[in-house]
């Protein structure tokens, strides 16, 4: 139906899914919030052209932003993440899992999407950019300032199998 | 303690795959619906809808108005003689009764539509013979919510939401009726939304439903003004899906050639539907 409409939603609904559960962290909003982008999407789907990922991201990232901006009421931000004591330990390793899932939390919504677009869609900054709807450079910037809050640091590496054969 | 890249592009992974209640179901047909009544509700209601200020100042008119103790009376105990409807269902008064001032006077039906279901936008089209054109809604659920939305006098949307019971409106002068309200006929869009439908909670998740009066909260009138906002409504009618409910919407209007209203305030009455004191209908 729809010009290949079905077919996409059939082949990217749980994608979207997931992707928006990173921005919403809930599963019933996540899918809302693909079913309102979905809804959309259907009513211009006849002047999409070409991939229409990128649109329905679109809508799914500023719908997101907008009804958390309704939705927000005293979700306060940490400053700072607990330290652990040994970071080898196998608790911590699973202590440093949900810090650094709750420090995405904290992010604001343009941030969590510049995140997620980037690191779980793999989509290139320029990418982004358009998706977001905002300059290459704000997207550097939006990425910097979440990467420093979620304390990962771009420049160390995970050694991989690869690289210690090498 | 911190972080790779690698790490977030894990973690990323881990909580995508980590969903509650096993994978989302596609409902092609539910996102279709949603769809039409996007579609429905951008057409109904236009970019830079100003129906407040409306609602408000004649709401506030018809507050300050003197209530005859006859027209009580007349709402208590005289229920509406209806010739003009023989379906079943909600009976719809065969007067409207318009109290401008110390001019008072009853219009007839002159138009009138049923339905069968609720919570998705109707549009009633209707030929005004007057600019005293008033309209009223009734439901088998007097409790049921009801938000009316047509066209003011520059154009702009304007309307009214409250319960079924109190819900009544129209132009009742010449000042408020659109320019081209006698050339062609008419429309206005109404909801019916059922009286247990979630609109606090809707109207707390699009707008915070903040009230007049903060130690009020979410209150009635909060969420009535909330119903106000097109993303409140389009999300509301999704939540409750069409759904059976009877209603019936009246249009009342002068016989044509009859002389026009005398000038007078409110230009344009639009009830607000929670102050029920003040509805000036049977």
């Amino acid at each position: 139906m729809d010009d290949g409409f079905a077919e996409y939603v059939a082949h990217r609904h749980l994608r979207l899914c997931r992707m928006a559960y990173l921005l919403a962290r809930d599963w019933g909003t996540a899918e809302d919030l693909v079913q309102t982008a979905l809804a959309k999407a259907w009513l211009a789907w006849r002047r999409i052209e070409g991939n229409p990922d990128p649109y329905v991201y679109r809508i799914i990232v500023n719908t997101h932003t907008s009804w958390w901006r309704r939705r927000w009421r005293g979700e306060v931000p940490a400053e700072t993440l607990p330290e652990t004591p040994d970071p080898r330990d196998a608790a911590s390793e699973i202590d440093d899992q949900a810090a650094l899932w709750n420090a995405i939390g904290t992010l604001s919504p343009r941030q969590r999407a510049v995140i997620v677009l980037h690191y779980f869609e793999e989509r290139t900054l320029s990418q982004v950019a358009d998706i977001v709807g905002c300059s290459l450079g704000t997207v550097k910037t939006q990425l910097s300032r979440a990467l420093s809050r979620l304390r990962v640091d771009p420049d160390i590496r995970t050694m991989s199998l690869e690289e210690v054969q090498r | 303690m911190r972080h790779t890249e690698t790490d977030l592009r894990r973690l990323l992974t881990d909580q995508a795959h980590r969903q509650g209640g096993g994978e989302p179901s596609v409902r092609l047909d539910a996102i279709v619906r949603r769809g039409r009544r996007l579609r429905r509700t951008r057409r109904a209601l236009t970019a830079g809808t100003a129906v407040v200020l409306a609602v408000t100042a004649v709401g506030l008119v018809n507050g300050l108005l003197p209530r005859s103790p006859r027209a009580n009376v007349a709402t208590a105990a005289q229920p509406p003689v209806n010739s003009a409807q023989i379906e079943p269902g909600p009976k719809l008064p065969d007067m409207f009764n318009v109290r401008l001032g110390a001019v008072e006077f009853d219009l007839p039906l002159i138009h009138s539509q049923r339905f069968e279901t609720m919570g998705v936008a109707r549009t009633v089209t209707f030929s005004p013979s007057s600019f005293s054109t008033g309209y009223k809604v009734v439901c088998d659920d007097p409790r049921a919510w009801v938000v009316t939305a047509g066209k003011l006098k520059g154009g702009e949307r304007g309307g009214g939401v409250g319960r079924c019971g109190d819900s009544a409106g129209g132009h009742h002068d010449e000042r408020s009726a659109p320019s081209d309200w006698l050339k062609r006929p008419q429309s206005m869009q109404v909801w019916v939304f059922p009286a247990d439908a979630p609109v606090k909670k809707v109207a707390k998740a699009v707008t915070g439903c903040p009230s007049a009066i903060k130690s009020r909260g979410c209150d009635e009138a909060a969420q009535s003004r909330a119903l106000f906002d097109p993303e409140v409504l389009e999300r509301l009618s999704a939540e409750v899906g069409e759904r059976p409910g009877r209603w019936a919407v009246g249009i009342y209007d002068r016989p044509a050639g009859t002389d026009s209203v005398p000038n007078g305030e409110p230009t344009a009455v639009v009830e607000h539907p929670t102050d029920s004191a003040s509805a000036p209908t049977r």
